[in-house]
């Protein structure tokens, strides 16, 4: 700013009404401008990165700068929409088990969950002495009600439907307080994996969204949708209660905003750091937190209808990706490299199959077989499918020059994209979050798939997930699955090109968060984190 | 209205019972003005109705990606949201209950519009005000300096600066601000305003002073050279000459003669800046995440949540309504012979 610094004195001087003292160090800062000093300044103000080896301490009020936001902000436990919806729920809630760093299953309610031999019976085991937050003991009553609530055929919660299609609740039963047996209309050998995701957050009988109660290692305070929720550190948590006394996760409706937040010290972390200013906010006192994700942005193309449904046309587009140069240009290098199959955290996941790289030879010549030798498709594409969408379909249109393919980009409104059409769209893209194998193709890859984009149903394929369905023995079921992949992996109707990073952000005043598979900001961990010096 | 265009000195006799002819000319001169605003304001309403009720399909715009696979949800809605009646009963029922207070329920959440827009008008509001009231002080305060020091390199600076701000949109000024104060160079200021635990933004005055700064900076220019160009033509008069020949200290004419005769410009620029500030400060809001309308609006407008939408633009329009009716008044009655004009 070229004002004169004694004006802008007088500007503060006049909003605040700041003391003597106040007064007295707004003249110093002016002064300090003045004589060329900011760089001391500021070299005071930018904390280092922390010792990890350092003990954590209790104590402070934690603010956390979340991403997103606005008046569809909810405490439903089942029905996160926002993602700093999805931060409470991780803070109030906890489903029967829980992804772990490595977005493996671990125990968390539930300390065990067995399937009967041919996987039709489930018996769970709850942890003994699990408290709500208003003091009642988790009971299998509880937790027959919460499967109740999510599968509730009226309302079914997001994280419901796969369940409402499986379990035979009535058939269900309450053994002991701490037992169930759970009933299931056919084999199924992964419900463990339905059981473990957020959605599926335990609640007491007696739950009243109002006045939402949980077994999370923070307690509810308030919320004011759009703007804040603040929570209380919940002592009696049983897995160990959290460093710091309150928790506030804020709403950012603009990432500039957020980030600034973020360096003055404002908040202690925040989640989807702009990938851009990975390197920049290390500057400035805060360090990037980088972790794998198993979230993708495919090219979707309709299997069923030409010129898509010649497998070799899929082939030739899937050849033409220069895949390192999306990560690289459309994720700014935050991305790894996918091989045209999803969930690569599955135990199954298929990584023996050779890595696709772009080879323009022979997509033309797949392509002059097809009798397409000068192929021209429309791909549609939206700014609503999220980073690195639109990016990404720009470079294709380049890449995809090079084989003599014309592409012509329609960059569709929000609306029209997830409109009518959608689910209906020759060639176009879309956005998925991180799912282990089977979860992923019940959605995403059987004729029943809500999201089925490709219109992919193939009968070898199917019958191999049918049978994975059912197989309770891992390594048979791996096999299947590998199976199964093959087949996409050669025919299926997605381009995968990469894997996101995510890439969130905290304070070097803090510590404790380390990166985690499951979701942003160490699945919204902050039972974990800690304040390097007490607060006092 | 006939009584003051055809007898002019004969209303005394037209109106006998009355002590005071000028203030009943007044009285009818606001009556006027007062029934134009409701107009406008009415008018407003139809065109907000009917725009947002245009906006595009909110069912389609809150289910999203499911709108294609949950039929059931999107009748639930429809029926929720009364798509089904004409619309000239929905525009009805809409006004009523703007004047009853009931207004209706946000799409988005489906809580009551009022308890969800109130804390955030009046939060706005503050930050309009405060910043009106740290702007005026400052804005004449310059064009009295400016204006004072005429032709001379001290004008010219200012007039450079001044020229410099107004042409840096809003958003640029509050990244500038937040670069420097807390960010990038110094670590002072807060850099956005969030109070902790809900309370309202100036139970933390620091949190309030960037926001506030860049409303100021936006505004200010505009207003310290109009006042500044009507302060030179005022000097630059007949009876400024005389008060100065009969020996009135320069800063007496200054501040009696000539700056009261420069306030009229002053006072329409600055309704006109005030009304801009309702709407302008969305994207200060947004910068800031100031817990106003600023975002709300931008939320709603993009959920289509048209209860808010609406209820959010007919305050803005109501505020350009009411800024603009006082700056009219208050211009009456600074300027004498407008004022003996009305009154006669």
């Amino acid at each position: 700013m070229r004002q004169p610094p004694h004006s802008g004195y007088s500007r503060f001087q006049m909003t605040a009404r700041p003391s003597r003292r106040d007064v007295l160090r707004f003249g110093m800062v002016a002064a300090a401008g003045l004589t060329g000093l900011t760089s001391l300044s500021a070299c005071a103000a930018v904390p280092g990165k922390p010792d990890p080896n350092k003990p954590q301490v209790r104590g402070g009020s934690y603010s956390h700068g979340a991403t997103g936001g606005g008046l569809k902000d909810t405490l439903d436990p089942h029905f996160p929409v926002t993602n700093p919806d999805i931060a409470r729920c991780l803070q109030l809630y906890e489903p029967l088990l829980r992804w772990n760093a490595n977005y493996e299953i671990e125990p968390s309610i539930a300390e065990s969950i067995t399937p009967s031999p041919d996987t039709t019976q489930w018996t769970i085991r709850l942890r003994d002495g699990v408290e709500f937050h208003h003091g009642k003991t988790v009971t299998a009553e509880d937790v027959m009600h919460t499967l109740a609530v999510v599968t509730d055929p009226k309302k079914t919660g997001s994280g419901g439907t796969e369940l409402a299609s499986i379990l035979e609740l009535n058939n269900s039963k309450i053994v002991d307080p701490r037992t169930i047996l759970l009933q299931l209309n056919a084999p199924y050998a992964v419900i463990d994996q339905l059981l473990a995701e957020y959605t599926v957050g335990v609640i007491p009988t007696d739950f009243d969204v109002h006045k939402p109660v949980g077994t999370g290692p923070f307690a509810f305070r308030r919320f004011v949708p759009g703007q804040l929720s603040q929570f209380a550190r919940y002592d009696n948590y049983w897995d160990g209660p959290a460093w710091v006394d309150e928790l506030i996760i804020y709403d950012f409706a603009d990432d500039a905003a957020k980030v600034n937040a973020l360096l003055a010290g404002q908040v202690q972390s925040i989640d989807n750091l702009p990938n851009y200013l990975a390197g920049t906010i290390e500057q400035q006192g805060a360090s990037p937190l980088v972790s794998e994700s198993g979230a993708w942005v495919p090219f979707t193309m309709r299997v069923d209808v030409a010129p898509f449904s010649d497998v070799r046309v899929r082939q030739a587009l899937r050849l033409v990706v220069d895949r390192q140069q999306m990560i690289d240009q459309a994720l700014n290098g935050f991305g790894i490299l996918g091989n045209d199959m999803y969930s690569p955290f599955d135990p199954a996941y298929a990584r023996d199959l050779p890595q696709r790289v772009q080879d323009i030879d022979q997509a033309r010549s797949l392509l002059a077989q097809a009798g397409h030798a000068d192929l021209d498709v429309e791909l549609v594409t939206s700014t609503a499918v999220g980073a690195g969408a639109v990016e990404s379909a720009n470079l294709f249109v380049e890449q995809a020059r090079r084989a003599g393919i014309t592409v012509r980009l329609n960059k569709a409104d929000a609306n029209v994209f997830y409109g009518d059409r959608y689910l209906s769209w020759n060639f176009a893209q879309d956005f998925w979050n991180t799912r282990n194998y089977l979860p992923q193709v019940a959605t995403s890859s059987v004729k029943s798939g809500t999201y089925n984009e490709t219109h992919w149903d193939d009968p070898a394929f199917n019958a191999l997930i049918d049978r994975a369905r059912r197989e309770p023995d891992l390594a048979r079921r791996n096999q299947l699955l590998h199976d199964a992949q093959e087949i996409e992996y050669h025919t299926g109707g997605y381009i995968i090109w990469g894997f996101k990073r995510q890439l969130d952000a905290y304070s070097n005043l803090v510590q404790g968060l380390q990166p985690h598979r499951y979701l942003p900001c160490s699945a919204f961990g902050f039972k974990h984190a800690s304040f390097v010096t007490p607060p006092t | 209205m006939t009584d003051l265009a055809t007898t002019a000195p004969g209303t005394e006799a037209a109106a006998p019972a009355r002590p005071n002819p000028a203030g009943s000319a007044w009285l009818k001169w606001l009556a006027r003005r007062l029934g134009l605003a409701v107009l406008t304001l009415w008018l407003c309403s139809v065109l907000v109705f009917f725009a947002t009720a245009a906006l595009g399909d909110p069912v389609r715009a809150i289910l999203g990606k499911d709108y294609a696979t949950s039929p059931e949800r999107v009748a639930t809605l429809t029926a929720q949201l009364k798509l089904d009646e004409p619309v000239i009963t929905r525009y009805f029922q809409w006004l009523g209950g703007l004047f009853t207070g009931n207004l209706g329920e946000s799409v988005a959440n489906g809580l009551p519009v009022g308890s969800l827009v109130g804390d955030r008008i009046v939060n706005s509001a503050v930050l309009v005000l405060v910043s009106a009231l740290v702007m005026i002080p400052i804005a004449f305060g310059i064009a009295l300096v400016s204006a004072n020091f005429r032709g001379k390199r001290t004008d010219s600076v200012i007039q450079i600066i001044m020229i410099t701000l107004a042409g840096l949109p809003e958003f640029v000024v509050g990244i500038l601000l937040v670069a420097l104060f807390s960010t990038t160079v110094l670590h002072v200021l807060p850099a956005v305003t969030i109070a902790g635990g809900g309370a309202p933004p100036w139970s933390k005055p620091a949190s309030m002073i960037l926001p506030v700064a860049t409303l100021v900076i936006a505004v200010a220019p505009y207003v310290a050279r109009i006042v500044r160009s009507s302060l030179l033509e005022v000097l630059d008069s007949d009876y400024v000459e005389l008060a100065r020949l009969k020996g009135v200290p320069e800063r007496v004419v200054l501040r009696k003669h000539a700056l009261l005769n420069a306030i009229v410009p002053g006072i329409q620029v600055i309704a006109l800046q005030l009304a801009w500030l309702a709407g302008g400060v969305v994207i200060v809001e947004y910068l800031f995440s100031y817990p106003g309308i600023g975002a709300s609006l931008v939320d709603s407008v993009r959920n289509s949540d048209f209860p808010m939408v609406q209820v959010l633009a007919m305050t803005i329009a109501g505020v350009y309504v009411v800024v603009n009716l006082i700056a009219d008044i208050l211009s009456i009655l600074f300027t004498p012979r407008a004022r003996t004009a009305i009154a006669s």
